[in-house]
């Protein structure tokens, strides 16, 4: 379920494997550390976009930021709308940094539900589920 | 190839300590982790300043560092220069921009590697590698200090080559012969490291401002072309020493002597953006333009300093003056009455010198008197240390070369008249005479107003820079970064408080942030223990507790007695006088202040050092072997700001000063050293 459509890519399998008896929810622990953190990011963004408009350097720069995080957890679908809307940057196309921003939130919040069921879902199957991808789901 | 030691089996690289600095808290979460399965000690930090602080407090506390290039505090590429100055460790830069050209700029600023986010686990197995290549290197050099002829033949020839290769062409090159080098190295050395004590835990030598004082001398002396390995290591005449640490310490010289001259040339960086010139152009209000304007120094040179005061890349902001004015300041600080200090600030402390240091001969010819600076004692400052001197900054050679930069001072000066340099403390604003007697404490010329404003005629070395108040005067722009959180501009320092001067060390050694970027800036100084810094502050290297500033520059002040301000006090802030007109780069040292505002001022201004090391030989020789604290900059004192020194601030010219100032918290990155972005 986790890798659903490209939602998510091999380094989320790789934060998976970081999970040991010390760390039995590392996984969890990150995605939600990261999530805290790129909500921050993408209110920065948006604030940016209000705040100095047609500043594409500045808002590229806050993009880079929160593709970076993308890149630690593997959220690839989110990463590559943070790609486009840099594209828009570098061309200075302020509508399409607009669409591609609201993308990015979109993209955002689908990875954050799916996210969380998956990991309702985790434990849900109870700690032998744990590790690594529960097989069953 | 790794020392059995070492390598053995299980015992290394577990356990091995890293240092992960990384402003994304989900990457350093993710990093830690894999470290910790890979049975490091990870320690996470999403500041680099405090990354920073935390390795001047524990030098041995860590092994390897990695680092992201992106942060909003300070640039990443700084960090790892400073890191590579201070304290010779590893680091390995991290980033999800794989661009080849940021690539590049890592591996020329020093980078063991460079590694693209997402970070696999693989990778990160490997990076012990990076520790044992390093320590191999490093201990045969104490195995080798001169043991083995050959090696070292060879060596020198290829440092010599690597260096001209570095100087000339950037990392790229030197950096693989370094490679080799170090492979070659590690072979030979493999019987070696056989020894557990030698070989895997070589000490790694200090720079300490003194010794970097010494250094800076010496390759004054030969010249910094003729400046090899083994010439220099018989000038410094420390026991102990090899040659491989001088050759090493040497290459991250002339790494930062370019970098110096390439931000001089307003090649690089982008540093300090306008926003923080804005800041520092309070420095330039140090009297820069008087110093300018006395024609001593050279605008360029002067420009230059100020520039990377301010981290801006050109003269732009720099004030007119300023650009003469950062050359006093080097002067000035120079005029430590220590006599010693010849710190070549090259200053033409022109007019005022001349009571102080002697050296300087009041005529400073070129001192183009700066009105202001005048107090700045011939700068002598930065070169009087050297007592020791290896080469004997003899002042008159020395200085010479230091000044020459700003003026080609009498001889007089620099020879250790800087003790006496007489430089009448006028406090403050003294145009002419007075810088002498700054010297005493923050080396900053009286002039400053509100300088030194305590320093008591002739210079008290010490209570001139009541450490605290002081800063706030001399530094005047030095202020900022020594004040760590003060952002002050530099303004007050005028008197050609060279930025780096003033640190009234003492004081401002504030928020180690600035005294960081103090210390930042004199690689070379690594001290943290910011040399004496401690004890006495001598007004310009506070270093104590500034840490940072004292390796600034300039500390001329440095309270210490009569260490000629420059780097009073303590670390001595290898101000090595490098005072030398920052345009030549070549003054690296001399600078001092110049340098010294690098390194506070972290602006892009690397280290400085290098940069003026050219013409300032001199600089660098005079400073007498500060003993103090001769700080380069860094003073040691741990907390030094780290200096922009890394000039080359790849990322994000919004470093600079806008963040500076706000970021960090500790030090208030007047110069908008953060690198961030």
């Amino acid at each position: 379920m986790q890798r659903t459509k490209g939602y998510l890519d091999e380094q989320f399998c790789q934060i998976e494997d970081l999970q040991d008896e010390t760390s039995p929810n590392f996984a969890e622990e990150v995605v939600s550390l990261f999530f805290k953190d790129s909500v921050r990011l993408v209110t920065n963004i948006e604030q940016a976009m209000e705040k100095y408009p047609e500043d594409f350097n500045r808002w590229d720069a806050h993009m880079q930021q929160l593709k970076g995080s993308c890149y630690s957890i593997g959220a690839s679908k989110m990463n590559n709308e943070c790609t486009l809307f840099r594209n828009n940057c570098g061309q200075e196309n302020a509508e399409g940094c607009m669409r591609s921003f609201q993308k990015v939130k979109r993209e955002h919040a689908i990875l954050r539900q799916k996210l969380e069921s998956y990991f309702q879902l985790l434990r849900q199957a109870g700690p032998a589920g744990t590790a690594t991808r529960p097989a069953g789901k | 190839m790794a020392p059995p030691e070492e390598a053995g089996g299980g015992e290394f690289p577990v356990g091995m300590k890293v240092l992960v600095v990384d402003d994304d808290p989900t990457c350093l979460a993710v990093l830690k982790q894999m470290l910790v399965q890979c049975r490091y000690d990870a320690t996470t930090c999403s500041q680099s300043t405090r990354a920073l602080s935390m390795l001047r407090e524990n030098r041995r506390g860590f092994d390897v560092i990695i680092s992201d290039v992106h942060m909003p505090d300070m640039d990443g590429f700084r960090l790892l220069e400073l890191v590579g100055l201070e304290m010779d460790l590893p680091v390995i830069m991290m980033s999800a921009d794989s661009r080849t050209d940021i690539v590049m700029k890592g591996i020329k600023h020093g980078a063991c590697d460079y590694l693209i986010k997402p970070v696999r686990m693989e990778e990160l197995k490997n990076i012990w590698q990076h520790v044992v290549r390093k320590k191999f290197s490093g201990n045969k050099e104490h195995e080798h200090s001169g043991s083995l002829d050959d090696t070292d033949r060879n060596r020198p020839a290829n440092n010599d080559n690597e260096y001209a290769s570095s100087i000339n062409d950037g990392a790229d090159d030197s950096w693989k012969s370094q490679k080799k080098k170090r492979d070659k190295e590690e072979d030979d050395s493999e019987l070696e490291s056989g020894d557990p004590s030698n070989s895997s835990k070589k000490p790694r030598v200090v720079w300490s401002v003194e010794l970097h004082q010494q250094f800076v001398n010496a390759v004054n002396h030969l010249g910094i072309d003729k400046a090899v390995p083994k010439k220099i290591l018989e000038l410094m005449n420390v026991p102990g020493l090899t040659r491989e640490n001088v050759a090493s310490h040497l290459q991250k010289f002339r790494l930062y002597l370019k970098r110096i001259a390439q931000h001089h040339a307003g090649i690089t960086n982008p540093y300090c953006t306008p926003a923080s010139s804005a800041q520092v152009a309070s420095l330039g209000g140090l009297d820069f333009q008087a110093l300018a304007a006395s024609g001593q120094i050279p605008p360029q040179a002067l420009a230059a300093l100020q520039d990377e005061l301010l981290g801006r890349t050109t003269t732009s902001m720099v004030l007119p003056g300023r650009d003469q004015s950062s050359l006093r300041l080097a002067a000035v600080k120079g005029n430590k009455p220590q006599g010693e200090r010849e710190i070549a600030f090259g200053q033409p402390i022109f007019k005022c010198q001349n009571n102080s240091y002697g050296a300087f001969p009041q005529s400073s010819p070129t001192v183009g008197r700066l009105p202001s600076f005048s107090a700045w004692p011939n700068n002598k400052l930065g070169m009087a240390d050297s007592t020791s001197t290896l080469g004997n900054v003899n002042n008159s050679q020395n200085s010479n070369i230091v000044l020459h930069e700003l003026q080609q001072q009498p001889d007089t000066m620099l020879s250790g008249t800087l003790h006496a340099l007489d430089v009448k403390p006028s406090g403050i604003a003294m145009p002419s005479q007075s810088l002498n007697t700054f010297p005493a404490s923050e080396g900053l010329s009286p002039n400053q107003s509100g300088f030194l404003t305590t320093i008591p005629p002739s210079m008290k070395p010490e209570p001139a820079l009541p450490n605290s108040q002081q800063s706030n005067n001399l530094l005047g722009g030095i202020d900022l970064i020594n004040q760590a959180s003060t952002s002050q501009p530099f303004s007050n320092s005028h008197g050609g408080n060279l930025p780096g001067l003033m640190n009234h060390n003492s004081n401002v050694m504030p928020s180690q942030g600035i005294s960081n970027f103090q210390t930042g800036n004199i690689p070379y100084l690594v001290n943290n223990s910011s040399i004496g810094v401690g004890s006495k502050p001598p007004g310009v290297l506070k270093t104590e507790s500034t840490d940072s500033l004292n390796q600034s520059f300039g500390y001329i002040c440095g309270s210490s007695p009569m260490d000629s301000g420059l780097l009073s006090s303590q670390p001595r802030n290898a101000q090595f006088g490098f005072l030398q007109s920052p345009n030549d780069v070549t003054g690296g040292w001399s600078l001092q202040n110049v340098d010294n505002y690098r390194n506070t001022i972290g602006p892009s201004h690397p280290v400085s050092s290098s940069s003026s090391f050219q013409s300032s030989n001199v600089a660098l020789g005079k400073l007498p072997d500060q003993g103090r604290g001769k700080n380069l900059g860094f003073v040691g004192k741990g907390t030094c700001i780290p200096n922009r020194f890394a000039v080359d601030e790849v990322e994000s010219p919004t470093n600079s000063l806008s963040h500076s100032i706000g970021s960090s918290g500790d030090i208030p990155d007047i110069f908008g050293f953060s690198g961030q972005m």
